[in-house]
């Protein structure tokens, strides 16, 4: 199986640096990270991806099966660093990424070789005492909303849908398109983002690893930033003055520096 | 593929049917339901007229069975008048042509 | 458009302001332009959408009295103290987050996305938003302007294209689900009318074949062999009137009754009679006569002479063909047997065969001779044709005269409108292997 075309993998940067995988969590694709690679493309050769059912991906690569766990995304991860045949990579991932790549630098030691954590969660729910920012409904919810914003997109094409259940592509003339991914398979992902529960497999990491939380994040609140931070190993917690859940876009300034800094102080 | 046209016309001696184009699966229901809502009063004679039949299968066959059930039912007569070739020779197949009176046309069938 | 404070010129014709002007013309003006100077503030805060602009971080600037009015807040609540993802469902924080937040970051804009604001009261009113980012003259982004348009209506109906759509989808899938079990249904059932496998009669070849014309009208040909006893067989072909499931019962009662009559007496004539009695009692008087055409038959091998003796008897059935070693057919005539089960007491006519090796018996039913052949399928197959073909067969196993007669039938393409059933039973001759097909 061709993996480079399957997760759209780009390869750009320093060819003789270190190399840092970017990994876009739930919502987007590897257009996150346009503010970020910049300020790494100098010093780093930079790997960006989607995960299959993501962005560009390989739609038909989809199955409910594989990625109705996090360990199946995480098989995306490793394939990709595989079919690049990387070694000691320094893997970022955003919110959800950042769960996917501890079960990846599990999955295969000798490929990733530090961590970077972008406003990381490992349980989005609240559980016995853990504060995890939402309820089950509230999960429900965002199915709903992703619903009806597919909806939205082609209420023009009402009839069409009705009459036609096979989904017109609309994916190039849509100028929302890097976060218009197939409805059903962002089903999968909110699901398998937001009800997945990966904090027992914190502790488990091995690895350098730099834990980046906003200061204000509506979805990952300053308390699991703290638990992650406290739940890996030798990890450092870097707080940015940020709000939202995408401090590499709305703090790239900020984000990119700790991101660096963090990168230079590896062996 | 020509439908089924059926005219009715009343002889001295009974209704006399004549029947245009096809009887097949599709329209032999037609002659059915046509000569089931006949009403023969006893010793009268139900005259088919074959001579316009272009094309009869088991369906046109079975048609003419039950015709020939409701004219005994009424203690009426049957006869069919002017068979074409093909037709005569499937009555012959299944021993039909023992058991209908088959006349040239259906002036002989109302007079004999 | 607004012209206070300036003086008129005298010399412009157009000018509303011309002395010559009537005092009406300028009344009119000045509400006119009254009007449109109202309107800018006016027409922000009462607009028939919200507005809304928020700081970089979300923070609310400004925000006009539509919104606030669905929203039933002050301003005083809102202005400085609320962020706009505040004014969201949790779910709709999760997707502003996840989607907007970052698609507004990269292009700038984004527009009509679906989510729903929350009142005061914790009712939601499902809404579309817009926003851009205002820039300032180094491109740096200064703020969010956001409008909000109340899309209750367009929900409700966008709910309803869902629930129709998933209606009509789960509707489909029942149709589909309820269509292949009764093809289900119908193909149990139609093998049940036909025999798995011939038993194996020593020294004699049995070779048959079956054209269905519509996988969704169960078929009204037949045919059955079937041992006797130690040394006889018995054999029958036959075609009831009619297509589906009434056809398929009335086949299945011919299948059986002939089985079981022939057990007790195996004389085709007495089989037929019985057969007749049954339908005839079970379909006269029912108003829809059912009646079938069969060949019913026994096979009665010496093994001393490697002959067999064939009685068969004719129910109005097509006459059977005999094809001999020697490349001669003909007709074995059963001339006056009457259709079964129309007449409370109808006539058979019987006939004998004796089969050497080489010989073969055909049976078939009408839907073979009954073929609609020619440029424009108004020709009829016919009897003479078929007979010629059989001839051309002699002195061949019966499973290659059926596997020939098999590629006729396919030639027909679609003049061969009616199910088609074929029987051949023969000795084969010393140079053929013998073998049993289907």
């Amino acid at each position: 199986m061709d993996i480079a075309r399957r997760n759209n993998v780009a390869v750009t940067g320093n060819p003789h640096g270190r190399t840092v995988v970017l990994a876009h969590g739930f919502g987007c694709d590897q257009n996150m990270w346009r503010l970020t690679v910049p300020a790494l493309a100098e010093d780093y050769r930079v790997v960006l991806f989607d995960y299959v059912g993501s962005g560009r991906s390989d739609l038909s690569a989809f199955s409910e099966n594989r990625y109705g766990s996090l360990h199946g995304y995480a098989r995306d991860v490793v394939e990709v660093c595989e079919a690049l045949d990387l070694r000691d990579a320094v893997f970022v991932g955003h919110s959800v990424s950042a769960m996917i790549g501890v079960l990846a630098a599990e999955a295969a030691p000798e490929r990733i070789g530090a961590l970077v954590m972008v406003a990381p969660s490992p349980r989005y729910i609240d559980d016995d005492g853990y504060r995890g920012g939402f309820s089950a409904q509230d999960i429900d919810e965002l199915l709903a909303s992703l619903e009806s914003n597919y909806l939205g997109w082609s209420a023009v094409m009402a009839p069409v849908i009705m009459g036609n259940p096979d989904r017109p592509d609309l994916g190039e003339e849509l100028k929302n398109s890097f976060c218009a991914t197939d409805p059903d398979m962002a089903r999968v992902f909110a699901r398998t983002t937001f009800l997945s529960d990966s904090r027992a497999d914190l502790k488990s990491v091995r690895v350098p690893t730099l834990v980046l939380e906003c200061s204000e994040d509506a979805i990952a609140p300053r308390e699991v930033g703290a638990f992650v931070h406290r739940a890996v190993p030798g990890s450092t917690l870097v707080t940015l003055r940020a709000t939202g859940h995408c401090p590499h876009l709305s703090a790239p300034e900020a984000t990119n520096e700790a991101i660096r800094g963090f990168l230079a102080g590896l062996r | 593929m020509s439908p089924l046209k059926i005219t009715t016309r009343d002889a001295p001696t009974g209704p006399v049917l004549e029947i245009f184009g096809e009887l097949d699966y599709a329209n032999a229901g037609e002659l059915r339901e046509r000569i089931a809502a006949l009403t023969l009063q006893p010793g009268q004679r139900l005259v088919l007229d074959l001579g316009g039949m272009q094309f009869c299968d088991s369906s046109g066959i079975t048609a003419l069975i039950a015709a020939r059930s409701h004219v005994q039912a009424a203690r009426a007569d049957i006869a069919l008048a002017a068979v074409p070739a093909n037709t005569l020779r499937i009555l012959r197949i299944v021993g039909l042509d023992q058991i209908f009176a088959l006349h040239p046309d259906s002036d002989t069938a109302i007079r004999s | 458009m607004c012209r206070t404070g300036q003086q008129p010129d005298p010399h412009d014709p157009y000018d509303p302001h011309d002395p010559h002007d009537t005092g009406d013309d300028k009344a009119a003006d000045a509400a006119f332009a009254a009007l449109l100077e109202d309107s800018a503030e006016e027409l922000y805060e009462n607009a028939p959408c919200g507005y809304l602009s928020t700081l970089m971080d979300g923070t609310i600037a400004k925000i006009n009295a539509t919104l606030l009015g669905w929203l039933d807040m002050e301003r005083e609540a809102v202005v400085g103290r609320m962020r706009f993802t505040d004014l969201l469902t949790v779910g709709g924080k999760l997707y502003h987050e996840t989607h907007f937040a970052p698609l507004l970051r990269m292009q700038g804009e984004i527009s009509g996305i679906a989510l729903e604001i929350k009142r005061t009261d914790g009712d939601r009113i499902p809404v579309l938003v817009s926003s851009v980012v205002k820039r300032g003259g180094d491109g740096e982004p200064l703020l969010i302007r956001t409008t909000v348009f109340d899309a209750r209506d367009r929900r409700a109906y966008e709910e309803e294209l869902l629930r129709g759509r998933r209606a009509a989808e789960a509707a489909r899938g029942q149709a589909e689900a309820d269509r292949a079990r009764l093809q289900d249904a119908l193909a149990v059932l139609q093998q049940s009318l036909l025999p798995d496998t011939l038993p194996s009669i020593p020294g004699v070849e049995t070779a048959t074949h079956y054209h269905t014309a519509s996988p969704d009208r169960l078929g009204g040909d037949f045919y059955d062999v079937f041992p006797l006893d130690g040394r006889r067989f018995a054999f029958f072909l036959g075609d009831v009137c009619g297509k589906g499931p009434k056809a398929a019962a009335l086949t299945s009662l011919t299948r059986y009754t002939l089985r079981a009559a022939a057990l007790h007496d195996p004389d085709p004539v007495a089989a037929l009679t019985t057969l007749n009695k049954v339908l005839h009692e079970r379909y006269a008087g029912s108003g829809d006569p059912r009646y079938c055409t069969a060949v019913f038959g026994t096979l009665d091998p010496d093994p001393a002479t490697g002959q067999l003796t064939v009685h068969l008897a004719s129910g109005g059935h097509p006459p059977v063909i005999v094809l001999r070693a020697d490349g001669t057919a003909c007709f074995l005539p059963t001339p006056g047997g009457q259709l079964v089960g129309v007449l409370p007491s109808a006539r058979f006519t019987p006939a004998t065969t004796v089969l050497a090796p080489g010989d073969t018996l055909l049976l078939y039913t009408d839907g073979l001779t009954e073929a609609r052949t020619g440029p424009d399928r108004t020709s009829l197959y016919g009897d003479e044709a078929l007979l010629a073909f059989t001839a051309g067969h002699g002195g061949k196993p019966p499973h290659a005269l059926i596997k020939a007669l098999t590629g006729l039938l396919d030639s027909f393409g679609d003049g061969l409108d009616d199910d088609t059933a074929l029987l051949a039973l023969g000795i084969p001759a010393a140079d053929h292997p013998m073998r049993n097909t289907r």
